[in-house]
């Protein structure tokens, strides 16, 4: 072992401002999710199209939220972009399935 | 797109509706209840004290580089030494029997029924009741093997798959329902399954597992392999060489 | 009643931020919320603590004893009341009763950490050092991750100028938060008092690291300054030491300047350093 210790940069990050953030997204996504299930619904959108609209939302609030969080200072409240786009998706999955079902059983089935 | 099926509106709004408001409403009841039933846990002395040590063993390990070589030496002496050491104590072997301690039955029995029953209770009772006819239609299409499982009851043989019964719809509405549960409900509640059993599987650092000298033994290990580095070995040169580069 | 809901909301927003400023809850209090204390709700019982709280604090006991009797009237056998009443009488100077409150609250919760911490805040009000810090090592030894408990300890073997355990106590802390400068000056303070060659490097490298994380630290600043100066000029050191000790001396003095030149302060009184 070398005496000089690579100078990795120690950045300190507040546990509490982290959480709190990752909080507010998961709040976020969870209503995205919800209202953009509606919409397919609503919208008569099949499987693929489904599919689709799912992946278009999510990646339509992680631009918005980078929006928010400044382009150029999102590290400046989030740790990693990737992990803001894709930690949720599959917990979200199924509340857009949910809302998808019931407003397509709502408006097309009946 | 319309149905290919005409579908009767009284189905719509006395199984659709109703089981979406069933599965909210037991949900909302379920975490109520809970805080009613979870007993004030009284840690004992003992266990709390090994819970803080396991704590402050980790943040050694952690943040060893910061206080001088000498320092961390000594501590790691402390908590490792041979017979008395902290981590090296002897504990009376603790059963870790789940059947033989009855604080932990009774966590566990109370556990499973505030979770598992209500939905296994609601599932069938929902499955007896609105048996016999197909409730919605999903807007992706199911392979034929999905078909037994989500038609029950339903006995046609060119029924499209996405044709659904209405215990699966249950089912669909349990999983879905659990992040707007996160939404109403604040974090933390006690309706989110998913996310105990997770709980349960990472443990939390507040509650010991039964057995502390599992947990010991990996603090004891981890420690042991800990190789100081001192952050601030040759921190005057950086800082100089930092601000000379400022100043000019 | 728009006056009345901000005040609370600013009650509220303290409490949060562990705000004690006791002399603006006490005039709050004293300014009409204690007619509309009961129109509050859940947060009836929060805000009764907080000015039971700032009442101690000012030394007015008659509005202490009202709250903490509406207290127990709601909550009758809450240990939390009984530890407000503990700190009542310890701010009446009864220390007996006080100690005797505590004791079988602790009896009652062997768990319970407030009403161990008190103790040891009644043996320090009396003066009673020694007597204070064994208590609190026993606390200690059950709560090891305590970090507020450790800081006290710090600083109540600094003031029986016990240095080496108050250097272990500070270590303690920076293992629980690294990237505290005042924790790294703390330490550095603490060697350098200490003394002896090995300590004044180690109090050197724990300024600069404070410097480094913060650099408008002027304690640290100047801590540099003497530790590299005191090196320099010793004896022990080697030559090549020396060296690096005097030009840390040289730049350590060209910051001081350029801080209070930043400042406009007066600068003469900088001229007592140039040795």
């Amino acid at each position: 072992m070398s005496n000089k210790s690579k100078q990795v940069p120690t950045v300190a990050y507040s546990e509490s401002a982290i959480r709190n953030n990752l909080s507010i997204t998961e709040y976020c996504r969870t209503s995205m999710a919800a209202l953009s299930g509606c919409t397919a619904g609503l919208l008569g959108l099949t499987s693929l199209h489904g599919a689709l609209f799912y992946i278009m939302a999510v990646t339509t609030l992680w631009l918005m939220i980078l929006y928010k969080a400044g382009f150029a200072t999102w590290n400046k409240y989030f740790i990693s972009r990737k992990s803001l786009l894709t930690s949720g998706i599959f917990g979200q999955l199924f509340t857009y399935i949910l809302c998808w079902t019931f407003s397509y059983g709502m408006v097309h089935v009946y | 797109m319309s149905a290919d099926l005409i579908v009767d509106t009284q189905i719509r709004v006395w199984v659709f509706l109703p089981i979406v408001v069933i599965t909210f409403l037991v949900g909302i009841i379920r975490h109520y209840v809970s805080i009613l039933l979870s007993s004030q846990k009284k840690v004992e002395t003992q266990q709390f004290q090994d819970s803080q040590l396991i704590l402050r063993s980790r943040l050694l390990r952690e943040n060893a580089k910061y206080i001088p070589k000498a320092a961390f030496l000594s501590r790691r002496q402390v908590f490792n030494r041979e017979e008395d050491g902290y981590l090296t104590q002897q504990r009376p072997a603790v059963t870790s029997s789940m059947m033989t301690d009855p604080s932990m039955m009774t966590d566990m029995v109370k556990g499973n029924l505030t979770n598992v029953l209500p939905m296994i209770v609601v599932g069938g009772w929902i499955n007896w009741m609105f048996s016999g006819f197909i409730t919605t239609k999903v807007p992706f299409p199911l392979t034929l093997r999905f078909k037994s499982m989500l038609q029950r009851g339903i006995e046609l043989n060119h029924l499209d798959a996405s044709w659904v019964s209405s215990a699966s719809w249950y089912f669909l509405n349990v999983f879905g329902l659990r992040s707007i549960y996160a939404l109403v409900l604040g974090e933390n509640n006690a309706a989110d399954q998913s996310r105990q059993m997770q709980d349960q599987m990472s443990g939390a650092a507040m509650a010991m597992p039964p057995d502390p000298k599992v947990a010991f033994k990996a603090e004891w290990e981890a420690l042991e392999i800990v190789d100081h580095q001192w952050a601030l070995a040759d921190i005057e040169s950086k800082l100089i060489g930092e601000e000379k580069v400022k100043t000019e | 009643m728009g006056a009345q809901k901000s005040d609370v909301e600013q009650l509220r927003y303290w409490r949060e931020n562990n705000d004690r400023k006791s002399r603006e809850v006490l005039d709050i209090w004293l300014n009409g919320l204690w007619l509309k204390v009961n129109s509050l709700g859940n947060e009836k019982f929060l805000v009764l603590e907080q000015v039971c709280l700032a009442a101690l604090d000012c030394h007015i006991p008659n509005v202490a004893e009202t709250c903490i009797e509406s207290l127990s009237q709601s909550f009758p056998s809450s240990l939390r009341v009984r530890k407000l009443h503990a700190m009542y009488f310890e701010a009446k100077e009864d220390f007996g009763t006080a100690t005797d409150i505590l004791n079988s609250i602790i009896k009652a919760d062997e768990t319970n950490s407030a009403a161990r911490k008190r103790k040891v805040a009644v043996l320090k009000a009396q003066g009673r050092t020694v007597d204070a810090i064994k208590e609190l090592t026993d606390y200690l030894k059950i709560f090891m991750a305590d970090v507020e408990a450790w800081q006290e300890l710090a600083e109540l073997y600094i003031s029986e100028q016990d240095f080496s355990k108050a250097a272990f106590c500070v270590e303690e802390l920076i293992l629980h938060n690294p990237h505290n400068h005042l924790l790294h000056q703390r330490y550095a303070d603490i060697k350098y008092t200490i003394g002896g060659l090995e300590n004044l490097e180690t109090a050197r490298s724990y300024y600069s690291q404070a410097l480094k994380i913060n650099p408008k630290n002027m304690r640290a600043l100047y801590g540099l300054y003497l530790t590299s100066s005191a090196l320099s000029t010793s004896a022990k050191c080697s030559s090549q030491r020396k060296k690096e000790a005097a030009k840390l001396v040289e730049w350590s003095l060209k910051e001081i300047k350029k801080r209070y030149s930043e400042a406009n302060l007066m600068v003469t009184a900088l001229a007592a350093l140039e040795i």
